[in-house]
């Protein structure tokens, strides 16, 4: 079974390694081809010296990124807490405000953005771009903290504070400490999340030099419909994959764990 | 990492998750940040091309760039398909921070393109005899709103491939193709009388457009209002257009699958020998030749055809370059316009990719002549006066309705009446839903929506008196 | 100051931005919903009498698209339903390295979908493609898979299953990490089979999770984008075309901003009716559905 499931997961992407990994000609002819012009390294020269560069894309990307689970995090934490003390009706209502919008489909909201866009001149930025993936990676992002905030004992803080020290000092050094792996899982969601989101993107980014890896990808795809050397696209969907490759391989266990405990008490 | 939560020192806890985080991404971006490269000077003018276009003229732009050191063309890449190309430039445009300086456009694009304001019109900068050396149908779907907008670098249209093995002479009308293709098919000569495009998509509305002007009839009027004018789609030559489309298909003279047929599918089945007739494009010309199929050498080429007593030209599908706004140095970008579109670049065109030359010296020149036996049609084709699509910024929209209605009717059983009636309505919607006004020919809202009848026309009459 | 008060406070930043970036652009589609504003009227709105709802009523491709959503959003996130509860049983077994699996196993679902479609898109190609090679060495011909309008709906729904399945399986793993082991034992010692056990103990203790997945999974669904915006541009003629890449094809396409918002809102609308459906059905009859 466990083979079985590594192989429905793993086979594509290795297709996708292999291919790029080798000449246009053993591509295509398989097996005929001789030896020495089987496997090549010439497929990632070419995506690595295009213009622009495929190292741009992952550098857009990764600012974004960055800008993101930052000004996601520092949104998150006060209200997870604040949404956690908050009791009744108020309580309620805020948690099923961010289940409907974590599961609501982001690309419907692309034509209000894209005016926003236009209306405050937020366009082609990368770190105002930030600002609309901070927004709707909030939900799930405050959802995990507040399940995170619900497991600390509550004398904990009830001590710090006889110790008197104010809210902020509290959350930093007493409350967020203790929430790393929490924060830690939360931010690679969101990392994750901001890699991978295309219809903004698509909408806000249209400078060549500025384009993050998903719209770059996609204009690729829509410049080789039906060519035929595959090799240098299959060289940049695993260079648009390695980044993301290594995080999932490193933080595995926080990603799993903070996905399922956030599901478990959420 | 379970751990961390339980140490002394506060703050410092989730520093290895981070660090490790972003020493990851350092180590795999800090090497590639390192070998960015500088850039050249002089005056660059940018040009966004379909894929093809970049591949055809490559070596003539390295040409150009060597012989003008001060006037750089620079050329990106765009894809293949004519609407990702479409999206892709107005992805920029809307944003009001296009790249690029030229723009190589659809010669459907143009009212749209130009009543969005992305344009600069041409005829400041080429003069307004800019198009008087072409052939007269090349120059026209260039202009719009009394501006000249676009510079073709193709004058393809619509053309009729028949069999030269299989009958004498090309049918002089739709009558006679319909009776020549019917006996071949009695006779066992060929499997199918006449392949088309019938797929929803463009290439139906290609065909629809020179049917309906074959039939006496008009798609677009042009007029008053923002949209331009409307559209006849409910007129007697639009409803005999499509009820003769739909005939060859019942009838057998063309096969069911043409209602998934787009270019490719057509010349192959073409190619292979297997239909008298084909309505295609120039550049099929070329890809039967060198096929090598059993067809070879037994292809004819003319001018569409019509019915009795009418007479319709095939659909303009050119390309051309246009000048976009906010361009830096129009003045610049214009000459490259100029040699772009000019003669040498087009005769190379021709030879490389089979493309009908716009240029009427180009039709007298002995090396394509020899070079390139389709020149005689096509330049016949450009005379006869080719059928422009309509000219109105809601082309894209009204092209997509009329492809779903002709194509469900080859496809089901209604009645071409029924199906141009309903493409006529949903023009007519259309046009009101986009332009905000109402439209003559229109249903009215009351018929629609019973409920609120009163008020809308109301409305309806408050708001054409602010308008006006 | 009053503690509800400083809860309030530290809530509302988060929730001023969740309120520009959702609920704000939610209204302003629904007003332009009633207005014209396109290329015509140079995007400014002016108002149409309803003429996009009653444009919408008429429109083909809308009825087209709709439909085509619809079966892919119920054909996929049924078959990851299914899928993802194996998965999540077999990610769910003690052993070695099951860590590494899990890891390994949520990738696809990790990784951008604009990446993988160009991967699928390749993986697909006639005549060099893998799956293409496979048939070759079987003696068959090339197939088209990206050709005709319901292969490529088909091949479009298996890429979008191997990509989200995953994500199902984790939510799944989740719950049933909350059953406690001593329930199946005490199973287990009354002589059930696994099928009674999955039957009769996990499948109702999961039922929360199976209805946020079906949930979250159904709402993405119904706005497929990337996937079909990449792999096959909503094509061959429209037929893979979702609504929301209609919606995104009016407003960057066709220039036409509010007939964009009528198609958005009425895809919203869909939504919403259909989660709700979905919601009471499960909570009647949970079991029935997650099978």
């Amino acid at each position: 079974m466990r083979s079985l499931l590594l192989l429905w997961s793993l086979a594509p992407l290795a297709w996708q390694l292999y291919t790029s990994l080798v000449t246009p000609e053993a591509l295509v002819q398989g097996t005929g081809v001789e030896a020495g012009a089987y496997w090549t390294l010439e497929n990632y020269r070419q995506v690595w010296s295009a213009e622009p560069p495929i190292w741009r894309y992952l550098l857009n990307s990764a600012v974004v990124g960055a800008a993101t689970t930052a000004l996601t995090l520092a949104l998150a934490v006060p209200c997870a807490y604040g949404l956690q003390r908050q009791g009744g009706r108020l309580r309620w209502a805020v948690t099923l405000t961010l289940l409907a919008t974590a599961i609501f489909p982001t690309v419907l909201l692309f034509l209000a953005l894209l005016q926003l866009a236009r209306a405050l001149g937020l366009a082609n930025n990368l770190l105002a771009l930030s600002l609309p993936y901070a927004a709707l990676c909030l939900p799930l992002a405050v959802l995990l903290l507040r399940a995170a905030f619900a497991d600390l004992p509550p004398e904990l803080e009830d001590a710090a504070r006889l110790e008197g020290l104010d809210l902020p000092q509290r959350l930093r050094h007493v409350l967020l400490p203790l929430l790393a792996p929490s924060l830690a899982s939360t931010a690679i969601l969101v990392f994750l999340f901001s890699w991978n989101e295309y219809p903004i993107a698509l909408t806000w980014i249209s400078r060549p030099e500025l384009l993050t890896l998903p719209p770059a990808i996609a204009r690729i795809a829509g410049s080789s419909l039906f060519t035929v050397p595959y090799g240098a696209f299959a060289a940049a969907t695993v260079l648009g994959s390695l980044p993301l490759l290594l995080i999932v391989l490193i933080f595995q266990r926080s990603i799993v764990s903070g996905l399922t405990q956030g599901a478990i008490k959420g | 990492m379970a751990r961390t939560g339980e140490r002394r020192r506060p703050g410092r806890s989730q520093r290895p998750a981070w660090a490790a985080l972003v020493l990851g991404l350092l180590l795999i971006l800090l090497p590639a940040a390192l070998l960015a490269r500088p850039v050249a000077a002089a005056t660059t003018v940018r040009v966004l091309m379909p894929s093809p276009f970049v591949d055809a003229t490559a070596s003539l732009v390295a040409d150009f760039n060597r012989d003008h050191p001060q006037l750089q063309v620079e050329v990106a890449r765009g894809p293949l398909d004519t609407e990702a190309m479409s999206d892709l430039a107005i992805g920029g445009l809307l944003l009001g921070d296009t790249p690029y300086d030229l723009l190589m456009m659809d010669v459907s694009w143009t009212a749209k393109y130009a009543a969005a304001g992305w344009l600069m019109p041409l005829e400041g900068l080429l003069g307004d005899n800019a198009l008087e050396a072409m052939v007269p149908g090349a120059r026209e779907g260039n202009a719009f709103g009394g501006h000249l907008w676009r510079m073709p670098l193709n004058g393809d249209t619509g053309l009729l491939y028949w069999r030269t093995d299989l009958m004498a002479a090309p049918p002089g009308n739709i009558v006679e193709l319909e009776a020549v293709a019917r006996q071949l098919q009695a006779e066992g000569k060929v499997r199918w009388g006449y392949v088309w495009q019938g797929r929803p998509y463009v290439g139906l509305s290609c065909v629809m457009l020179e049917m309906i002007h074959a039939f006496g009839g008009q798609w677009w009027q042009p007029g008053s209002g923002r949209a331009g004018g409307q559209t006849q789609l409910d007129s007697a030559g639009a409803i005999a257009a499509a009820d003769w489309l739909v005939h060859l298909v019942r009838t057998g003279v063309s096969p069911e699958a043409v209602a998934d047929f787009a270019e490719n599918e057509a010349l192959q089945l073409f190619a292979a020998g297997d239909a008298a007739f084909l309505r295609n494009w120039p550049y099929a010309w070329r890809e039967i030749e060198r096929g090598g199929g059993p067809v070879v050498g037994k292809v004819g080429v003319t001018t569409v055809v019509s019915a009795p007593g009418h007479s319709s030209g095939g659909t303009l599908g050119t390309w051309g370059l246009s000048l976009l706004a906010g361009s830096p140095h129009p003045r610049e970008a214009a000459e490259v316009i100029r040699w772009l579109t000019g003669p040498e670049t087009q005769k190379a065109l021709v030879l490389d990719q089979g493309y009908a030359p716009t240029w009427a010296s180009l039709y007298e020149d002995p090396e394509l002549k020899l070079k390139h036996p389709l020149l005689a049609v096509q330049r016949q084709a450009l005379e006869q006066g080719p059928e422009v699509r309509p000219l109105t910024p809601l082309y894209a929209q009204l092209s997509d309705l009329l492809q779903r209605q002709v194509n469900g009717l080859l496809t089901t059983d209604g009645t071409a009446a029924g199906a141009m009636g309903k493409a006529q309505t949903q023009s007519a919607v259309l046009i009101e839903s986009a332009a905000g006004e109402h439209t003559a020919s229109g249903p009215l809202l009351k018929q629609a929506v019973s409920k609120s009848s009163h008020a809308s026309g109301r409305l309806q009459a408050q708001r054409r008196q602010g308008v006006a | 100051m009053n503690p509800s008060l400083v809860n309030v406070l530290l809530m509302a930043p988060a929730l001023v931005l969740l309120a520009i970036v959702f609920a704000w652009p939610l209204l302003d589609s629904a007003w332009l919903s009633t207005q014209a504003s396109s290329v015509l009227t140079g995007l400014a709105p002016l108002a149409n009498d309803g003429a996009n709802w009653q444009r919408l009523l008429g429109d083909a491709r809308f009825w087209q698209d709709a439909a085509s959503t619809l079966r892919f959003a119920g054909v996929s996130v049924g078959l990851e339903l299914g899928l993802g509860l194996a998965m999540a049983l077999v990610l769910h077994r003690p052993g070695r390295g099951r860590g590494w699996l899990r890891a390994l196993a949520l990738l696809p679902w990790a990784l951008p979908t604009t990446v993988l479609a160009l991967g699928w898109r390749w993986i697909y190609n006639d005549p060099y493609g893998p799956l293409n090679a496979i048939l070759k060495a079987f003696g068959m011909a090339p197939y088209g898979f990206l050709t005709t309008p319901s292969s490529t709906w088909l091949f479009t729904v298996i890429a979008d299953v191997w990509k989200t399945t995953p994500f199902v399986a984790l939510l799944l793993l989740a719950g049933l990490q909350s059953i406690p082991a001593e329930l199946e034992e005490s199973l287990v010692l009354e002589g059930a089979s696994p099928g009674q056990i999955l039957r009769r103990l996990t499948l109702p203790l999961l039922r929360p999770w199976i209805s946020l997945a079906l949930l979250f999974r159904l709402a993405q669904a119904l706005g497929v984008f990337d996937l079909v915006q990449v792999l096959s541009r909503g094509g061959p003629a429209g037929s893979t075309e979702s609504l929301a890449l209609y919606a995104y094809h009016n407003a960057m396409r066709f220039l036409d901003f509010g007939y964009s918002a009528t198609l958005v809102i009425a895809t919203f609308l869909l939504l919403v009716l259909l989660t709700a459906c979905g919601w009471l059905l499960l909570r009647r009859r949970p079991l029935e559905i997650s099978r």
